[in-house]
């Protein structure tokens, strides 16, 4: 399966990285983290199995790349932005010199050297990983069970203890 | 052509690693490293961590300050003028005239550089900016447990069932450390956050202890006052290897809860619960930095988090310790290189005969300079007076870190002499007699040494702009313009050779050793086989018997406290994105667009008191100075309170109240009153 962009609203610390690292790849951040009282979200595009900006773009100029990333055909793009309109998210953007759509291509220039997205690369708290979904439940399933062998030792421990 | 090299962040202590990427020599960007402690994670300042290399404004050239301004000189003419002048100010006043401010931001090599100048001139009047940041952790922990460190390493973090996070706010202060903090929770432990503040690390706690500013050790004993009381301690921890319980016993048996509520403004009950989770989860770790050490009480505020570890034996076992947060890339090499006024290199007292003269003997001198010097506050008032005539400032920039910005300059303009050697012209630069322009972390070699005791080696991966110069070059030059014995370094790993000589913790810490492992090594390190020490105190403590001191202390208020001229608490604290004096993240045009503008925190009472609207421009006075900035209504921050991210230049209003023993001023406390300006 291929590996997508997740987000852990339960883990972002507003730090910003994912910002400036997007800034520092593309010119433009593609990625935005809105703090709130408590929690801070980082909003980028999630590449959607049924992305409604596919299907609305009137020249084709937005498809799935090999990796199952939704990218723009820059050639393609006439400007008219009904993706934006249409994005559950709101996130294709105008580029302030090309004054065309652009969005998250998921650093499609780092996937093809076998690199990450670089959002994801320096996310110092994991709030952004880019991975297969059954690998990373997987890994979620062990870790949950390991801490349910460590309650019952402690357990044991404890009954051993008064026993 | 496309390079990789691994460079070392330049920013806060933490010690992380990533790839510097060049084309034909010149910095391009960064690219994660697959490993360091950071296992390849970044904050945003370590991302932008290459902006500042090749900014315009860097010094290229020494300058000379002349009628007319700065004119730029040779190295030669910068050096012989300077050397001169040092010798001329030492004969006429005496060493003790002379003044050396040393750099948390410069490597070990150039730390131990600058110091054996000032040693071998015959003054111990050397520090650096831990004076401001961690001087009451070096105190407080020497007398408590022997070392003044990081006792554990960050790998002790997930392994720990409790995490104390005090005065402390990982999230913009260390956000890579906040990993290995979340890793913790995910293995069920708990974490309480005492902090003024509802920072961005409260979002993550499971208890907040929202103290009133400067009145830790009130929290701190009320919660050891209910750890006895429930007999919670570890009776045998305590037997075996502490000396001193009874006396806290009795200091702490006032320190009731219901008592603390009173002075800390914390509910007895959740004082009771924090003591009680603390106690009770097998392992736990006292996180701290500035909120707890820059304060009047700082070095006995840090006693006191240290018995509370102690009693309940949460040091030197696995998941367990104290960790003193290093706020910049070497402030624990700048100590440990004895950039301090009363130690020589691997803390070893100027007071120690026998010490002393093994040092002396090694820079090939009969003796050394036995008197305990001047602290950086104390230098600067020395100035003020006239009887410090010299300063020399490597790497720092006192006119915005230190406390009672005005205080400062006037001190500064009041000097004979005063060299500035940096990488930027600086506030401070910009007084100076003479400017000596240095080479950026990417530009030289050497060691620094990281939070978790972590020496790692930083290689070059650029050329400095112009005629920069490494630090530890400039001082190799000076060293020998003042006719100094033994100068004659031809390369920075010389000096790290003479380092494991002179101080016993880096023994086996050579510069082959650290070009190899690239992971670095842990001091202490007694010699070249051994593997570093990840965990301090595991048998025996640091201390003359092994056993660590347990050192009650009393609540006392901070030095000024609110009346009707004054009726706020001013506070400060750091943002993520910009560090200390701007003088690096704000060369960053992605970090400087981000986190832009001053701005000033205030509870949404007490701005609908005053009519002050979220954005509204106002003024900040205090009995040192005023202040204009935005302010920011939230609820982050309680009634009575205000809060300023420092960065800006916010210390013309801090107080420069010292701790007795630690000489550290009391930035984190002052009173003000807010004055509404209106317009946005």
């Amino acid at each position: 399966m291929e590996k997508k962009l997740f987000i852990n609203l339960g883990r972002c610390i507003a730090c910003r990285a994912c910002e400036v690292a997007c800034e520092k790849e593309h010119g433009i951040s593609f990625i935005t983290v809105y703090e709130f009282r408590d929690i801070a979200v980082p909003l980028n595009c999630r590449h959607c199995e049924k992305a409604p900006c596919i299907e609305v773009c009137p020249t084709k100029a937005i498809y799935r790349d090999e990796d199952g990333a939704v990218v723009i055909d820059e050639s393609k793009c006439i400007g008219c932005y009904m993706c934006s309109a249409v994005c559950p998210y709101a996130i294709p953007i105008v580029d302030p010199i090309k004054e065309l759509a652009v969005k998250c291509d998921l650093c499609a220039e780092r996937r093809k050297e076998g690199r990450d997205p670089l959002c994801a690369a320096v996310c110092p708290t994991d709030a952004i990983i880019y991975a297969d979904l059954n690998e990373l439940m997987e890994e979620k399933r062990r870790r949950k069970a390991e801490r349910i062998v460590e309650a019952q030792r402690k357990a044991v421990e404890t009954l051993a203890y008064f026993g | 052509m496309e390079e990789f090299k691994i460079g070392l962040c330049p920013y806060c202590g933490m010690g992380c690693r990533f790839y510097i990427k060049t084309l034909n020599g010149q910095p391009i960007g960064i690219e994660p490293y697959p490993g360091g402690v950071n296992e390849g994670k970044l904050c945003p300042k370590g991302v932008a961590a290459v902006d500042f290399l090749r900014h315009e404004d860097r010094l290229k050239k020494p300058l000379k300050r002349t009628e007319n301004g700065f004119v730029e000189i040779s190295w030669e003419q910068a050096i012989k003028e300077i050397a001169e002048k040092l010798l001329e100010i030492r004969e006429k006043y005496g060493p003790d005239a002379l003044g050396f401010f040393s750099s948390a931001r410069c490597s070990n090599e150039e730390n131990y550089l600058l110091q054996k100048i000032a040693r071998l001139l015959g003054t111990n009047n050397v520090d650096h900016c831990a004076r401001l940041c961690h001087a009451s952790t070096v105190v407080g922990l020497a007398q408590t447990v022997g070392a003044a460190a990081q006792s554990g390493s960050y790998t002790d973090i997930p392994k720990a069932k409790v995490l104390l996070i005090w005065g402390y706010n990982p999230s913009e202060t260390h956000p890579v450390l906040m990993r290995y903090i979340l890793r913790a929770r995910d293995n069920g432990a708990k974490i309480i956050v005492v902090d003024p503040r509802k920072t961005r690390t409260v979002w993550f706690a499971d208890m907040h202890l929202q103290l009133k500013p400067g009145t830790d050790i009130a929290l701190a004993n009320a919660m050891m006052h209910v750890i006895i009381e429930e007999r919670l301690y570890d009776r045998e921890f305590i037997m075996n290897r502490t000396k001193g319980f009874e006396k806290l016993i009795a200091v702490v048996q006032k320190y009731t809860p219901e008592y603390a509520e009173k002075i800390t403004g914390v509910p007895a009950k959740l004082i009771r619960e924090a003591a009680i989770t603390f106690a009770t989860a097998g392992r736990g770790i006292v996180m701290w930095a500035m909120g707890l050490t820059q304060h009047v009480t700082g070095a006995a505020n840090v006693k006191a988090l240290a018995d509370l570890a102690l009693i309940c034996g949460y040091v030197g076992r696995e998941g367990t310790g104290l960790f003193p947060m290093r706020g910049q890339n070497n402030v624990q090499g700048a100590c440990d290189m004895a950039a301090l006024p009363n130690v020589f290199p691997g803390y070893q007292k100027v007071t120690d005969d026998e010490k002393r003269k093994r040092v002396a003997e090694i820079w090939g001198v009969e003796d050394l300079p036995s008197k305990p010097g001047l602290t950086i506050p104390e230098m600067i008032d020395a100035a003020a007076k006239g009887e410090l005539k010299a300063l020399y400032i490597m790497g720092e920039n006192p006119i915005v870190s230190d406390p009672n910005t005005e205080h400062v300059i006037e001190a500064l303009k009041n000097l004979e002499l005063l060299v500035v050697q940096d990488i930027f012209l600086t506030e401070t630069a910009e007084l100076a007699h003479y400017v000596l322009p240095a080479a950026a972390y990417a530009e030289k070699e050497g060691s620094f040494t990281a939070s978790e005791r972590r020496v790692q080696w930083n290689f070059k991966a650029i050329e400095p702009p112009g005629e920069a110069k490494p630090d530890w070059v400039i001082l190799t030059m000076l060293g020998k313009a003042l006719g100094l014995p033994k100068f004659d370094y031809s390369d920075v790993e010389d000096i790290t050779r003479e380092i494991t000589l002179v101080a016993p913790q880096y023994r086996g810490i050579t510069s082959e050793r650290l070009k190899r492992e690239v992971m670095g090594v842990q001091w202490p390190c007694p010699s070249e086989d051994h593997p570093g020490t990840p965990r301090l105190h595991v048998e025996r403590f640091a201390t003359p018997d092994g056993k660590a001191n347990i050192i009650p202390v009393e609540f006392k208020p901070p030095a000024e406290e609110p009346d009707e001229e004054y009726p706020f608490i001013l506070t400060t604290f750091r943002i993520v994105g910009q560090y200390h004096t701007l003088t690096m993240s704000n060369r960053s045009e992605s970090l400087k667009k981000r986190w832009s503008s001053p701005y000033a925190q205030i509870s949404p009472e007490d701005a609908k008191k005053m009519g002050i609207q979220d954005g509204e421009m106002i003024r900040i006075v205090t009995r040192r100075g005023s202040y204009t900035c935005r302010a920011a209504v939230t609820e982050d921050v309680p009634e009575g309170v205000i809060a300023v991210p420092w960065h800006w230049g916010a210390n013309i209003l801090t107080n420069d109240a010292l701790d007795p023993e630690a000489k550290i001023p009391e930035l984190k406390v002052a009173v003000c009153r807010v004055e509404k300006i209106g317009g946005c």
